[in-house]
Order: C-alpha cells, then sequence, then structure tokens
C-alpha cells in the first residue's frame, strides 16, 4: 500500500464518518466495524459540555468497586407483567411474572410509539435484538441477567460486563462527549461524583437497542443519566433517567438495587451469545 | 464461482482489515517517534528478544501509587502476525512477515506430526475465527491489529481490547484457577509480579481460537505463560510461552515489542463487529464450517 492510497482511504473513511448520521441504518451498521477503526484513530476533542467541578480526589468518592448483579425479572419487561409463556421456548423457559422497575409504572410513550412498542411485543421473539445477540445498550446491560464488575481509576470507572465482554468506560476528568457525528450501541458515557452517587451522563447512542425482551424502545435521540449509589456494604441504588423526545412525552425514571455476588470465588466468566449462536445446526440463522 | 465469490470476498476482507490495520500503524509511528528512536530495540522478534532481555535489566519503569511497575497505556503488538505467527511470504492475501517465535530457534511451532497436517487442513475447512468476530482469545488478542489499553487497579490488571470488545481481567493476588470444566474463549489469567515483569497463566481455554489465519492452533488444554515487561517508556517485551504436549513436541515461546501509542486524547472507541458482520453466511453457504475447536477431554 503506498502513503497517498493510504491517505485517500483515510480521507475517504473520514467522510463516510461525518455522513454517518444521513444514511440507512442498514448501511450505517456495515460500516461500523470500518467507521470503528477509523474513528479510533482520530483524537476525539473534548465538547463544549464541560463539567464544573474539577476531578475530585479519589478519597472523597464512595467506593462502587466489586461484582454485582441485579435480582429482578426487568430483562424480561420493565414493566409489571404476568408469567406466561414466551413465544418459541419450552415451558420451563417462561416468563417469572414481576413487578416493574419504572416509577408509576407507565411509560409516556407517543401515540405512534405505543402502537409500534405493541408491534415489538408481538414480534419480539425474533425484532429483539438481543435475539442476534447485539450489544444491547444503556441501561439494558445493567439489569440482564449477568454480573458485572466495577472498577475505580482516578480519572474513570470502568464497568466489565459478563455479557458479551461489554466495555464501558465511563470518564469522570471532567470532560464532555466527544464533538463527533458518531453512534454507539452503548453510547458514550460521562461521568461525575455526586455525594455518595455517581452520575453518568450517556449520549450518542443507535436506535438499534430495546429497554427489555417486551419491544420496550427508544430512538437515536435517547439521552440516559444513571446514578449509582453505595446505599450499604453490599448493595448499590440504581436509577435512570430516560430522556427521548422523539419517543416519549416526557422523561421518565426507573430504579432497583444491585447486589454484591458474596461467593469467595466470584468472578466475570463469559458469556460469549453470538459464538453460542455459532454452534450445532442453527449456525447460519445466527 | 459461488465459492470463488465468497473467497475473493474474504479475501477483501483480509485485505480491508489490513489495510486499516496498516493505516492505524502507520499513524500511530508518525505520531509516536520515541518508538522509532534509534535506541529502541529493532522489531523482528529473533532481534529485538535478545535486545529487550538485556534492556529489562537495567531499566527501572514508573510505578503506580502501590509500587507495582506501571504499564498502563495504549500499545499495539505486531500485526504480522495474525497473518501467521511463522515467517511468511509477501502474497495477495497477506503482508507477508518475520516468525514472532523464539524457541525453537528456527522460528517454528514444533507440531507433531499429525497436528502440522491439522493445520493445513484448518485453513481450508474451518472459518477463521476471527471472521464471526469470536474474541481473539491469548495470544492473538496482544498483535491482532488493534487498539489495546492496559489499566491498573489494586490487585489487578486489565486489558481492554478494541477489536470486538473483549477484555481480560488479571487479579494479581493469589487465587486457584475456575474449575477445569470452565472453558472460555479469553481462558482464565492469574497474574503476579517478578520484579519488574507481570507474569500471567492463562488456563481454561476453548481450544476454539487460532494463533492466526494460517489456522495454527492448540487445544483447550494448553497453558500460556505470558511476560510483560517494560523495556523503555513506550515499549513492552511481551513472552509468551505456549504448553501443550497434546499437540506440540514441546512448548515453544513468542517474543515481540508491544509499542506504545503516545496520540494525545487517545481513548478506545467501540467496535460492534459482530453487529455488522455478514462475511460469515456465505462461507457456511459455500461449504465453509465452523472450526469445531479442540476440547480438553479429546
Amino acid at each position: 500500500m503506498t502513503k497517498r492510497a493510504m491517505a485517500t482511504l483515510r480521507i475517504q473513511e473520514q467522510g463516510r464518518l461525518r455522513k454517518l448520521r444521513n444514511v440507512s441504518t442498514v448501511a450505517r451498521r456495515t460500516s461500523l466495524l470500518v467507521v470503528a477503526c477509523v474513528a479510533s484513530t482520530l483524537v476525539v476533542q473534548p465538547s463544549a459540555q464541560r463539567a464544573t467541578s474539577p476531578a475530585q480526589a479519589p478519597a472523597e468518592r464512595p467506593d462502587l468497586q466489586g461484582i454485582w448483579q441485579v435480582l429482578n425479572t426487568a430483562a424480561w419487561d420493565i414493566q409489571d407483567h404476568a408469567g406466561g409463556r414466551f413465544p418459541g421456548l419450552p415451558a420451563r423457559f417462561s416468563v417469572p411474572a414481576g413487578q416493574g422497575v419504572v416509577e408509576g409504572n407507565d411509560i409516556p410513550y407517543m401515540p405512534w410509539a405505543l402502537e409500534q412498542k405493541r408491534k415489538n411485543y408481538e414480534n419480539r421473539m425474533t425484532a429483539d435484538p438481543e435475539a442476534q445477540c447485539y450489544l444491547p445498550g444503556v441501561p439494558r446491560i445493567a439489569y440482564m441477567p449477568y454480573p458485572f464488575q466495577i472498577f475505580q481509576l482516578p480519572d474513570r470507572v470502568v464497568i466489565l460486563y459478563e455479557y458479551l465482554h461489554t466495555i464501558r468506560e465511563i470518564f469522570t476528568d471532567g470532560s464532555g462527549h466527544p464533538d463527533l457525528p458518531v453512534e454507539f450501541w452503548m453510547g458514550d458515557s460521562r461521568g461525575r461524583w455526586e455525594g455518595n452517587s455517581l452520575v453518568v451522563d450517556v449520549r450518542l447512542f443507535t436506535d438499534q437497542t430495546w429497554f427489555d425482551r417486551a419491544g420496550n424502545f427508544h430512538s437515536e435521540q435517547l439521552h440516559v443519566i444513571e446514578r449509582y449509589t453505595r446505599t450499604g456494604p453490599d448493595h448499590l441504588q440504581y436509577e435512570v433517567t430516560i430522556e427521548d423526545p422523539k419517543v416519549f412525552t416526557r422523561p421518565w425514571k426507573m430504579q432497583m438495587p444491585m447486589y454484591r455476588r458474596h461467593e469467595s470465588n466470584s468472578q466475570i466468566l463469559e458469556f460469549e451469545c453470538y459464538a453460542y449462536a455459532r454452534e450445532g445446526s442453527d449456525a447460519t440463522t445466527k | 464461482m459461488h465459492v470463488k465469490e465468497v473467497m475473493r470476498r474474504r479475501s477483501d476482507l483480509r485485505r480491508l482489515l489490513l489495510v486499516v490495520g496498516t493505516v492505524l500503524a502507520a499513524i500511530f509511528l508518525s505520531q509516536s517517534p520515541a518508538a522509532q528512536a534509534p535506541s529502541a530495540c529493532p522489531g523482528e522478534s529473533s532481534l529485538f528478544h535478545p535486545c529487550a532481555l538485556g534492556r529489562a535489566k537495567s531499566y527501572q519503569p514508573p510505578r503506580t501509587p502501590d509500587g507495582k511497575p506501571d504499564l498502563q497505556g495504549f500499545w499495539r503488538g505486531v500485526p504480522s502476525g495474525t497473518e501467521n505467527v511463522e515467517e511468511h511470504p509477501k502474497t495477495d492475501d497477506d503482508d507477508g512477515g518475520k516468525s514472532l517465535i523464539v524457541d525453537p530457534a528456527d522460528g517454528r511451532i514444533p507440531y507433531q506430526p499429525w497436528a502440522k497436517g491439522r493445520q493445513a487442513e484448518n485453513r481450508g475447512t474451518y472459518i477463521e475465527p476471527n471472521v464471526p468476530c469470536f474474541p481473539s482469545g491469548v495470544p492473538r488478542s496482544l498483535y491482532v491489529p488493534t487498539q489495546i489499553e492496559i489499566l491498573q487497579s489494586p490487585g489487578y490488571v486489565l486489558i481492554l481490547f478494541e477489536r470486538a470488545h473483549t477484555y481480560r481481567i488479571i487479579p494479581t493476588t493469589p487465587q486457584p484457577h475456575v474449575g477445569s470444566s470452565i472453558a472460555m474463549w479469553m481462558g482464565d489469567s492469574r497474574g503476579k509480579w517478578e520484579s519488574n515483569t507481570l507474569v500471567v497463566d492463562v488456563t481454561n481455554q476453548n481450544g476454539k481460537t487460532w494463533f492466526d489465519q494460517a489456522g495454527n492452533f492448540h487445544s483447550a488444554r494448553a497453558v500460556m505463560t505470558e511476560r510483560f515487561t517494560l523495556i523503555d517508556s513506550n515499549t513492552i517485551h511481551y513472552q509468551v510461552t505456549i504448553d501443550d504436549p497434546s499437540i506440540y513436541t514441546r512448548a515453544w515461546t513468542m517474543a515481540f515489542p508491544m509499542r506504545r501509542n503516545t496520540q494525545k486524547g487517545f481513548r478506545l472507541l467501540e467496535e460492534a463487529c459482530h453487529e455488522g458482520e455478514r462475511n460469515t453466511d456465505p462461507l457456511i453457504r459455500a461449504g465453509q464450517q465452523i472450526y469445531p475447536g479442540i476440547s480438553a477431554d479429546k
């Protein structure tokens, strides 16, 4: 490869990156790999949305470190729901009844969006992005039935999830979201410490992820504010505010506790969903 | 013709990945003058390894607040290894490169006779496990063309890989490996500090990862022993010894430099690899198979 050819490629790919928002979903998805590779060569400029307070000393911060997991049925449905058969699954894999994690239980969908949610529910066996083993987005990753481990470093909080080896780096250095026309399956996370809590602002999402297996969904305008509060030696309280002016008439909230995994040998293993999808006779069906 | 088409596409994909990798490498090298400083050990493994062993004796690395050598930052291995860890020529598919193997001295994997045949068969029969975006495993993750970030927290070394978003959590406090029935794409890592070197034992492999696109392989019984040593501010001497008596006649060792990416403001981004992946299904329809791996009980 000549230097000139390499330079041309880089310019072309940067152009594609800039146009990312304008291309169709399908094209965007096929170009994500390349875009991610190219975007990784760009210096991410902190935007104007700088937090006002400088990075605090570690001593002032609550300790959120450890291996945690939720213990609820939000992965199935974030709202109140009856138990029952999940289409296509044997009875022993039925949906457990559950009390919702949405404040007031109602999700303020716009009329068109409520209709879309109903369709999603009808088609949930195949339409759910989880059925394709795609990255699940935020906040869904937090209440999937797999553990995750939180590490606190001076300038960031790193959360490593067992599901799909998903990585979240939550920068707490006062930097803002990147000023790049790019979308992430897991969004871009910027955090700050507030008293006993870590507050995380997450933006720059795709419109490709759902909130649960019941079809609750959002658009690319999703804005998530997470609050992780240490409420005891073995508990975090997790509160999430959801905003999406394209889908909801107002912001709404979820909350749930997260529990420390107390096994003496607890550690994050692997749940490599899309690799499992390639095992056996349905290897081409994904 | 269908097969040909698929092969061409696969070849195109490889070429694109290599091009992107080459661009990344070129950009990185152009912005990391220290990595090219005349005093740096040469990149070719057979020359780098003895040079790095010498440097490691005198170099005093910076330390983390808890007193451990500070390996943190962004790094890249030697990307030609992902084509073939052995010496290989430049072809339509490959850029070519020298062997990463420093022991045995001939730079070849010491396969048992049956296993040498299996390597050739792998390449013809099975889909290269990185095509469906499977985790690259250990040690391939360290030299696949990608960005690597090392972070340290008391009691842990974390290695994050941009490629298909994988990571390794390496505890550096003594604890036993997980039970032998637990097989994992990235294995089970246990680290300890020996002087200035991070030594990591990796067990519990699933035997489904390859060393490279050439089908070089190991079984789930493989035990990898890695050594990470800073030899100057921008170079890690990485060594890995692979022991798997079911496949090889003896343990063997790769060594290569991991060079620091010093670009300011750099961060890992999300490579949603599987989410846009379209090469695997056509290969399966063309008759290629998902590599089943060699499990520990075979």
